[in-house]
């Protein structure tokens, strides 16, 4: 069942056993596995069936630190969340990413790898994926890795059918819960907003927050602040640790042979580092994108190349000259050191029109992450040398310590952090099984848990997590 | 002059300039690896790549 508004549901009498915030592809995911299992569930979503700058403006906020997205551009606000504008790359995080790294601090997950894998077929369906190749090691430091470019599902629309008919899911529309009211141990009610008023509250026995990578911190730091504490009684890295994938180009690339590596259908192809490779340097996990470069690009490339290594200047106009693709563009995303001074906090000078402070999101990049790009890129260039695939050359910036460039793509819209998974509470807000420490009936799904990020795309990696929560919760309630 | 030259014969001083050339020939010089990873002006190459 889809309702418009929280007048239009409160007509019908179900009563929801598990009340789910958000409708993005956690929220959905999780609505599913949970109506499949005979739980009936509401999932109640802010925005509307179509995009709205009014619903917008409700994720108006802004970012200290580092040059950052406008906070109400990099995510949507109505049925189906951010899958609504997702390019659909997707991959899931590797089994190194779920490992501590003793070089930096804070890392490693409470869950391995092994804890999603069972989901994943599930997630190919839903994300209409075909199976991953596995990694191609062209080195003992560096992996071709596959990154694939899916349909790029848009959960509003794929799912509404089914969500329509369904008998256990009702997804309400037009409704922000605009905080959770709790008494240290269980979340007792939702607190909601719909058609610019105050609408009252909701009750269910289970609250699940999908409200994405930013807007979760804001919620449960808004409930806790609302409630003293009755929310996330152990709140100490609640906002903490948020992270994102920054993205710059680094570099060029000269090929030997352009069709050593496979490139997808936009002429693209992906490295990684190998874990020894990330111990051996200290360094964090990237992702290396190679895009062909365009004709213009490749000419400078030459006259750059002429002046250093005039043989293998020439040899690239005589491959350019017979029309083979010979040079690319290098972008780097990298995975970020977990940082707890990365953080959503609660403005205090400014709030929405349903009175819920706005985001301030404090954001920087640090030196380990500027050291991960540099000595990545090395590394990278190292491998191509070796194996005699191709000559690398680092962007100027990088080389001589310069200020990160401002008019690239920053990062990936991403958010990720805010309300870790782990074991100590100190650290993280939310167990293995994404339950709140301290709270029974209160969990949270969505990116907002990862530990660390990874180098890749996050939401392949999040609609498995959702999976699994699912089950999970179908276990834990019983029918 | 210094102490040491003055101590030595114009003869030995001369016999030591003429064997010095050939003196270095003897001297072992690492041999450049021409596989070598060398980075200049941001190019990551091989030594070989240089010439
Ligand atoms: C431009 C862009 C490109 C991207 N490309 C990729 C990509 O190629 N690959 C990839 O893996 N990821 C990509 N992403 C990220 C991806 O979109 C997110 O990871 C994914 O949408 C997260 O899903 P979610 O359900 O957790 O959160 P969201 O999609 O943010 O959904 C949250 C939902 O909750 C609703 N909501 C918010 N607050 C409340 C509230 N208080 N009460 C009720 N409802 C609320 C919102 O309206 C929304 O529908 C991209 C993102 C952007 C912006």
């Amino acid at each position: 069942m889809i309702f418009d508004s929280y007048e239009a549901f409160r007509a019908v009498n179900f009563t929801a056993k598990v009340c789910i915030l958000g409708s993005g592809p956690t929220g959905t995911t999780i609505a599913r596995k949970l109506g499949a299992a005979g739980i009936p569930v509401v999932v109640l979503e802010a925005g509307s069936r179509e995009f709205s700058d009014d619903s917008q403006d409700f994720y108006r906020g802004v970012t200290v630190g580092d040059p950052y997205f406008d906070l109400d551009i990099t995510r949507l606000r109505f049925m189906g969340g951010s899958s609504n504008h997702w390019a659909g790359w997707c991959r899931v995080l590797d089994s190194q990413d779920f490992e501590p790294k003793a070089w930096a601090p804070d890392t490693g997950w409470p869950i391995s790898r092994a804890d999603i894998e069972p989901y994943l077929s599930e997630v190919h369906d839903i994300l209409e994926l075909p199976d991953f190749r596995p990694d191609v090691p062209i080195s003992d430091d560096i992996r071709w890795v596959q990154l694939i470019k899916s349909p790029a599902v848009r959960f509003g629309e794929k799912f509404a059918d089914e969500l329509d008919k369904s008998r256990n899911v009702a997804v309400v529309l037009n409704t922000y819960a605009t905080e959770l009211a709790g008494d240290g141990r269980r979340v007792t009610s939702a607190k909601l907003w719909s058609n610019g008023q105050d609408a009252g509250s909701f009750t269910a026995d289970y609250f699940i927050a999908c409200t994405g990578g930013l807007e979760n911190s804001r919620l449960l730091l808004w409930s806790n602040q609302r409630s003293n504490g009755g929310v996330v009684p152990k709140a100490t890295a609640l906002g903490r640790y948020w992270m994102e994938h920054p993205t710059f180009e680094g570099g060029n690339a000269i090929l030997a042979d352009y069709s050593a590596f496979e490139v997808d259908a936009t002429n693209e192809a992906f490295f990684s580092p190998t874990l020894a490779a990330m111990e051996r340097l200290e360094i964090m996990n990237f992702g290396i994108r190679l895009i062909e470069t365009p004709y213009p690009g490749v000419k400078r490339i030459i006259a750059d190349l002429a002046c250093t290594a005039p043989e293998m200047a020439e040899w690239v106009s005589y491959q350019l000259s017979q029309d083979l693709r010979c040079a690319a563009q290098l972008y780097v995303a990298w995975e970020q050191a977990p940082l707890a001074s990365n953080q959503v906090q609660l403005s205090k000078a400014d709030v929405d029109h349903a009175g819920v402070p706005r985001i301030e999101l404090h954001w920087k990049k640090s030196e380990l992450e500027r050291r991960t790009l540099l000595e990545g890129l090395r590394l990278f260039g190292t491998t191509l040398v070796q194996k005699d695939l191709g000559r690398v050359r680092i962007a100027d910036w990088l080389t001589n310590g310069g200020d990160y460039p401002t008019n690239e793509e920053l990062a990936g819209h991403h958010h990720m952090g805010g309300t870790r998974m782990g074991t100590d509470v100190t650290k993280s807000v939310v167990d293995a099984n994404s339950k709140v420490h301290g709270m029974d009936n209160l969990y949270v799904g969505g990116s907002s848990v990862f530990c660390t990020s990874g180098e890749c795309n996050p939401t392949t990696t999040i609609v498995a997590l959702a999976c699994r929560l699912g089950d999970h919760l179908s276990k834990v309630i019983g029918v | 002059m210094s102490f040491f030259t003055r101590k030595m014969s114009r003869r030995t001083i001369m016999q030591a300039l003429i064997a010095l050339p050939a003196l270095s020939l003897f001297r072992k010089l690492p041999a450049a690896d021409p596989d070598a990873i060398v980075e200049i002006n941001g190019w990551i190459l091989k030594r070989s790549d240089l010439a």
